[in-house]
């Protein structure tokens, strides 16, 4: 873990460098992915057009457990190490999270109702994903549930870690049960399955969008030291105003 | 594309790629301005923090 940007003030000064850099690269490269996946990428010999679905909620799974993975990481720096910043980069992550989470359920309800003729089945990687959406939406619960962000930081730490038993059975769910949802297509012992002219798109698009993931999560980091501060402020503010009363 | 059946599910998909992308771009830049606004009134009204080098 770095301790250089352990300091927020110091944080924010490199994440205004880096956020419109990263930012920027992840539109360039996601541009890339998308023209791929429309202008060159082939129909599918079974899905036909339906298959271009593919490019926005495979990456949009991909980073619904990725930015758990980074929460996670950031729950053990704020129980283990104490870093200023674990909690802070916790709590930024949980909107983001969600939201790919949210985008990953609806496309993929979208490419299901034409492809298996309903817009969900209860089967184990569907429900799974749901379930870390549910997960998601109660660790934001439990950020707001506490007035002191430190306190919310531990509980929301111990929860994080807890639902991360989720992780391995979204990835599994479908080695694990007989599922409607295909099988792992990409990430794979033996290699992916899926044809190069359809991978790089579909990479592309994946390498772009966590590009973009991860500005969107510097400058919200930013925002919750911006509000830390606001917080801060204003208890020395109501402070100094009750004291000069009783004086 | 537009000739497939399925057309309206392949845009609808990415409509909403871009409208949840977009929606966290609108919430973290109305958070920074309120943040922002919120800090500048504290320090006009006279708060300041014992130590000026950290934010937290």
């Amino acid at each position: 873990m770095n301790l250089a940007f352990a300091n927020p003030r110091r944080f924010i000064a490199f994440a205004r460098l880096a956020i419109p850099w990263v930012g920027g690269l992840g539109a360039v490269v996601a541009a890339v992915g998308f023209y791929g996946a429309f202008a060159v990428a082939p129909a599918d010999y079974q899905q036909g057009e339906t298959v271009r679905i593919m490019y926005i909620h495979v990456p949009a799974a991909w980073l619904s457990t990725a930015c758990y993975g980074i929460m996670a990481l950031s729950s053990i720096g704020t129980l283990v190490w104490r870093h200023p910043l674990a909690d802070v980069s916790a709590k930024a992550m949980v909107p983001i999270g969600a939201a790919f989470t949210f985008l990953c359920l609806i496309t993929g309800s979208l490419w299901g109702r034409p492809m298996w003729g309903t817009w969900w089945v209860w089967d184990a990687r569907l429900t799974s994903v749901l379930i870390l959406f549910l997960i998601y939406c109660g660790i934001l619960a439990l950020w707001n549930a506490y007035e002191d962000p430190a306190r919310a930081g531990r509980a929301a730490a111990v929860m994080t870690l807890v639902g991360a038993i989720n992780l391995p059975i979204v990835k599994f769910s479908v080695d694990w049960w007989n599922t409607l949802h295909q099988p792992a297509s990409v990430f794979r012992m033996g290699g992916p399955t899926i044809d190069g002219s359809m991978l790089w798109p579909l990479l592309t698009v994946a390498i772009g969008l966590t590009l973009i993931m991860l500005a969107l999560h510097m400058a919200a980091m930013c925002n919750e030291i911006l509000r830390r501060r606001v917080r801060t402020l204003g208890l020395i503010a109501a402070t100094t105003e009750a004291r000069d009363f009783s004086a | 594309m537009m000739n497939d059946p399925h057309w309206g599910f392949i845009l609808t998909a990415y409509f909403l790629g871009i409208w949840v992308l977009s929606g966290l771009l609108y919430w973290i830049v109305t958070d920074y301005r309120l943040q922002n606004k919120a800090l500048a009134a504290l320090e006009a009204a006279g708060a300041k923090r014992r130590s000026d080098g950290d934010l937290e």
